[in-house]
Order: C-alpha cells, then structure tokens, then sequence
C-alpha cells in the first residue's frame, strides 16, 4: 500500500522532472550562447557554456535597436489590452451570468463561437478594417481587435456563476447598487479567475507577434517581438546567434521575472479558476 | 409606522402561481409567522416584501408608502437568509458595516454601531475573523447582526434556524423573542417548524399551494382551525380526523364515527344545524382523547380501544390506538398505564371535538 503509493510518487516526480528539462533546456542553452564574449564562436569550447562569460552582447543588442521604444510600445498595449478586457469581460461576463434578458443564450453561443476561430483567419479582414479607420502603424491598432475577448468573457460568466445568488440579493437589500454589487461582492470572490486571465492575457500580448507586424511599419509602433525580428533579421555577415540570444532575452525577462516572483498566486489562481 | 400591508398579491412564475391572491396585513412591531408546506410560497412572499421578486398584480406596502416599483435597497427592509449569504471575502467587522458602509455613515458612528451590536449578540471576539472560521450558530448570529446593525423598519427572515442543531435551535429561538422584544421591530419570519411558529408568532399566517388559508394568533389557530388543512397542520401529533355522521336523537344532536358516538352540547349544536349536512368529518386533538379510568367532563361512553404503538415523551406519551374502523392518536399522562397489544377504553370530550365539511374541508366549528 505505502510502497505503491511511493512508486507512484517517484513515478510522477520522474515524469515532472522529464516534462522540465524539455522546457529548461532551450532557455538555458539560450542564456549560455548569450554571455559568449563577442569574438568566441559558437561551436567552441563545452556545448553550453563559454570559455570567458561576458555580457558585451546584451549591451550591444540593447544599443543596436531602440529597445526602450519596443519595452514602452509593448507595455502600453500589453497593460491598454488588458485594462479595457479587464471592463468588458467583467461587464459582459456578469450581463451573461446574472442578468436575464432575452437571446441571452443565442447571444452567448456566439461569444462562444469566437473562441473557435484561428485568430489567424481574422488578420486580413481586421487589417482592412484598421485601414479603413486609418490607424496603421499605432498601438491602437495592435490592441482594438483584442479589447472584447471571447474566451474572457466566458470565463467571467462561469466565475460569477458559481457565486451563490444570496450574496448577490444580500447585496442590494445592504444597499447596493448592480454595479456596487458586481464592485464588493463578484469581484473579490472572483479575483482567481480575473488573475488567470490577466496572465495569459498579457503572455499573449507580449508574445504576439504576427498581428502586430502586420499592422506596423516602423519602430514607433512596434512592439519587442516585432522589433527583435527585425534586428535578428538586420545581422550582415549571417545569424549572430550570440546577440539574437541576447535580445531574445531581454525580450522575455521582464514575464520570466514577473511570473517567478508570483509564481505561487499564478498557479492557485489558475487551479481555482479551473484553466490549466 | 412600519405596517407590512399585501393587497391581493399574486406571483406566477409562468403557469405556477407560487403565491395566489394573498391579502394580508402585518402590523407595526409585529411577530408575523408564515408556516406552511414546502413549495407552498412562503419565501416567495418574503422575497416579494424584500423586492428581490416583483408581484404579478397587486400592491404591497410597507409603512403607509406603496413600494411595488421601489428598489430593494430603498425600502429600508433586512433579511436574513436561510443559508446566511455572508460576504466569504468580509471579516465579520466588515459583513456588518457593509451597509452603513454604502449609506456613507461616518466611519466613528460605523464602528460604535458594529461594536454595539456585537455585544447584543456576543460576537465581540469574532469581528476580525472571516465567516468560513465561525460555527453555525456564530454565522448565524452574524447574519442576524447584519440585519440588525441597519436598524430597519421591517426584517424578514426566511428559515433562519433551519441549519441548526436541535439545542441551539431551541436556545436561538428565545434569544429571538428577546431580541424582538426590544428592537420593536415588524419581524415576517418563515419557517415550516410549527414548534416554532407556536413558540415565535404573535400571529400566525398558514399557507398552503400559495393560498392563505387563515392567519390568526397561536391559541387561536389552535382552537378555532378554519379547515382541515390548518388543523392537521398545527399541533403535534397532529389532530385526528374521522368520518362520521350527524343525527338527531331525542331532540339532542349526535355525532357518530364508528365506535364514538358524542352528543354535542347544547352550544355548539347550532352551529352544527346550521352546516346543512349529515356527513361530516370529526376532528379530535390528542390530548381530548383520554384514558377511560380518568375523569373527561364532558365525555361519555367509554370505546374500547387496542394500543398499537406507545411513544414515550418523558413528560407524556403519544399512543397510538385501534378503534373498530378507525385509529387515533392520544396525548396521555406518563402515569397512565398503557403498553402495546393492550386493550385501553378512551372517552372523548365532546366539547372540544371540531367539525369539518367533508367536501370543502371547511371546519363547521
Ligand atoms: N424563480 C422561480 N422560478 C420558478 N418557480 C419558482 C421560483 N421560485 C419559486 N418557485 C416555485 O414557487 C413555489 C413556491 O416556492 P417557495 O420558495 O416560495 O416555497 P417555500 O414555501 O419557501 O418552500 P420551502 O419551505 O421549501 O422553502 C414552488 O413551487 C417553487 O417551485
Ligand atoms: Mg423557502
């Protein structure tokens, strides 16, 4: 009994340690190559690591391409996205939950359905759309078909849904307004799922990269994907794997960082708010 | 000031009608109890006073305004819910200054009022705790202290007692009756308990299917039951019914059902006359059914009887007895010797029997 339930565990613990190294591996391999000296090539010396670590390549990367441009344009339509989500997913999740009016379940059927479609099948009629409003080559166009979110919007519903009716009626004979009610009573009991949205929300944007080169074409706009891409792509005698690693991982220090400092709100966010 | 009046009040909830024409009026200060069945409307009339549902047709009014198209929050009425719907997020401090909170009551006042409370409950040492580390009587307290600390014109509360074992049930309730006593508050309290509603009301409104079916004080519903419904309702063990017949002999009118046969005194034989019908159904409290050997003013001709079941009560017991055709349940002194398989003759006082129209269920008397 024990015994099997330690096979178990050393079973699973294996399997965990397996499943780890698959996702260590490329980010180490990447910190190694980017601390190799300018001048050591990249085959030299132990696979991984090099003989004399330097950090020349993320000060040249950072002064080859207006990064501080990319870090602002990304925060701001990272943080622009998720601020009005945060409105309309909440509003629309509570109107779905709690408010009865009719097609509501029609009406919902469709949210669902966006949840359905590639994103990628909505690039060319959106670019048209930005076009047509003139907003090429702005952070508004990056952020505009984001700000409603299908799949937000599904998530608020089944958070507020699970708040038992009482509070809610216990609410508005203490004197709530709907909207007072949705402030002290949904929300606090609903802050795993908000969290967990705002996570993969802002993974995503940060890491967004097709949408937003479509939609720009100078450095003002572009976010840090779009612009590492352009000065991976800018390398004149060949990839410079040493500073494209380098860029790569300024890139992703700023979401590494976040997610190890909540690393533990993250994941109890995530198992309370049932995605995995 | 604070009259709960409803004016023929009606909800459906599509076909159904969970509350069906009810009028009723709870007076200021008033310990109004709703007793009925499951599913008979009670917290649907609640929820109706409370705004929480809006009626089909027509008019509720609390104090002297009519409040139909007024907002939960602005008809200065607490509940408290059956299940308690504490805020999960809120200390205890903060459950109950939520709504002083959002009146925008000056912080000091909040606090005096929470903290005053508190103490009239015995929740001083618990304000900072959340309502997931209380007991069910601590959460019940502090659903209570909610309603409270608003000091409304009217509270409602819906099966409050319901979650809690039998000791603390008994114990809450007369902390209840105090409690009421001084706030001076209008109470409309819903349970499906008739001990409760026995012990709590000042007058008790019974419904039944969404229909009032007579609202009166305890004693009066005890005694003067105006149906079927109501008399097997209230009391327990519930009042026995038997079919019988009326008859007229040597002038004195007779009740027989099987075995039983009862002359009515003079004083209640007009009110029989008067119901125009010979089949009626007999109704006999318990404790009206009595050991033969003891002294029953007004009953007469011992039946015989076999006892079936005895329950013990400590101070009573319940038995349960066989008549020719019939069985009835009887309320006796511990004292008297009675044990199953006997034969036991019972007297029934003929002044207290209540009769009933077989077919309406009406009561005659
Ligand atoms: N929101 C609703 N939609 C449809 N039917 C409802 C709704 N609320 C109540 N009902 C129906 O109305 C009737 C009365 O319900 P109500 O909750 O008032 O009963 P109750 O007397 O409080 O019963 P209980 O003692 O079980 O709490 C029931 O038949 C119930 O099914
Ligand atoms: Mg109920």
């Amino acid at each position: 009994m024990i015994a099997g339930r330690r096979l178990d565990t050393l079973r699973s613990n294996l399997l965990l340690t397996v499943v780890c190294l698959v996702w260590v591996v490329p980010l180490v391999w990447a910190l190694g190559t980017s601390v190799r000296a300018p001048g050591e090539p990249v085959g030299t010396g132990f696979l991984w690591l090099p003989g004399r670590p330097s950090l020349a390549n993320f000060a040249e990367a950072w002064s080859a391409a207006p990064f501080v441009t990319y870090y602002l344009n990304t925060i701001v339509i990272c943080g622009g996205i998720l601020a009005v989500q945060l409105f309309t997913i909440t509003l629309a999740g509570y109107a779905f939950a709690r408010v009865p009016f009719p097609g509501r379940e029609l009406l919902f059927s469709l949210f669902i359905l966006q949840l359905m479609l590639p994103l990628t099948v909505l690039a060319v009629p959106n670019f048209l759309t930005m076009r047509d409003l003139h907003l090429i080559n702005t952070k508004l166009a990056i952020m505009l078909p984001y700000m409603a979110s299908g799949f937000g919007v599904f998530l608020m519903r089944q958070a507020f849904r699970s708040v038992p009716l009482e509070l809610e009626e216990a609410g508005r004979l203490d004197g709530c307004q709907w909207w007072q009610v949705l402030w002290h009573v949904y929300l606090p009991l609903t802050r795993p799922a908000l969290v967990a949205f705002g996570l993969v929300s802002v993974t995503f944007h940060w890491n967004d990269f097709l949408w937003p080169l479509l939609v720009t074409n100078t450095p003002n706009a572009r976010p840090l994907t779009v612009g590492l891409a352009s000065f991976a792509l800018a390398g004149e005698n060949g990839a410079q794997f040493p500073l494209i690693m380098a860029g790569t991982l300024l890139v992703m220090a700023p979401l590494l960082l976040g997610f190890f400092l909540f690393q533990r709100q993250f994941v109890s966010s995530f198992i309370r708010s049932g995605i995995r | 000031m604070a009259r709960v009046v409803l004016d023929r009040v009606t909800k459906k909830f599509g076909e159904v009608a969970a509350v069906n024409d009810v009028s009723l009026t709870v007076f200021d200060r008033e310990f109004l109890v709703l007793v009925g069945p499951s599913g008979c409307g009670k917290s649907t009339i609640l929820r109706l006073v409370a705004g929480l549902e809006d009626v089909s047709s027509g008019e509720i009014r609390v104090g002297d305004g009519l409040v139909n198209d007024v907002a939960p929050k602005d008809r200065d009425i607490a509940m408290v819910f059956q299940n308690y719907a504490l805020y999960p997020h809120m200390s205890v401090f903060d459950n109950l200054a939520f709504s002083l909170k959002l009146r925008r009551v000056p912080k000091q006042q909040i606090r005096q009022r929470v903290q005053q409370t508190a103490a009239t409950l015995g929740l001083e040492g618990l304000l900072e705790r959340k309502p997931k580390q209380l007991s069910g009587g601590q959460r019940q307290r502090v659903a209570l202290g909610r309603a409270i600390v608003r000091e409304p014109q009217v509270f409602l509360m819906d099966e409050p007692l319901s979650n809690l074992d039998a000791q603390l049930r008994v114990q809450t309730r007369a902390e209840l009756i105090k409690l009421h006593r001084r706030l001076e508050a209008t109470v409309i309290y819903v349970t499906h308990d008739q001990v409760e509603a026995m012990t709590m009301g000042s007058r008790i409104a019974v419904m039944r299917d969404g229909v009032l079916q007579q609202m009166d004080t305890p004693t009066g519903l005890y005694d003067r039951p105006a149906n079927m419904f109501v008399a097997g309702f209230i009391g327990s063990p519930s009042m026995n019914f038997l079919s019988g017949r009326l008859e007229r002999h040597n002038g004195s009118l007779q009740v027989t059902a099987g075995d039983l046969v009862l002359d009515l005194p003079p004083e209640r034989a007009a009110g029989a006359d008067s119901a125009n019908t010979q089949e009626v159904v007999v109704g006999v409290r318990p404790e009206d059914v009595q050991p033969a050997a003891s002294l029953v003013p007004n009953g007469h001709r011992p039946i015989n009887a076999s006892v079936d079941v005895v329950e013990h009560m400590g101070n009573e017991k319940f038995v349960y007895l066989s008549l020719a055709n019939a069985s009835l349940v009887a309320r006796i002194d511990v004292s008297c010797p009675a044990s199953a398989g006997e034969n036991l003759p019972v007297v029934v006082d003929a002044g207290k029997i209540h009769l009933f129209h077989p077919a309406t269920e009406e009561a005659i008397f």
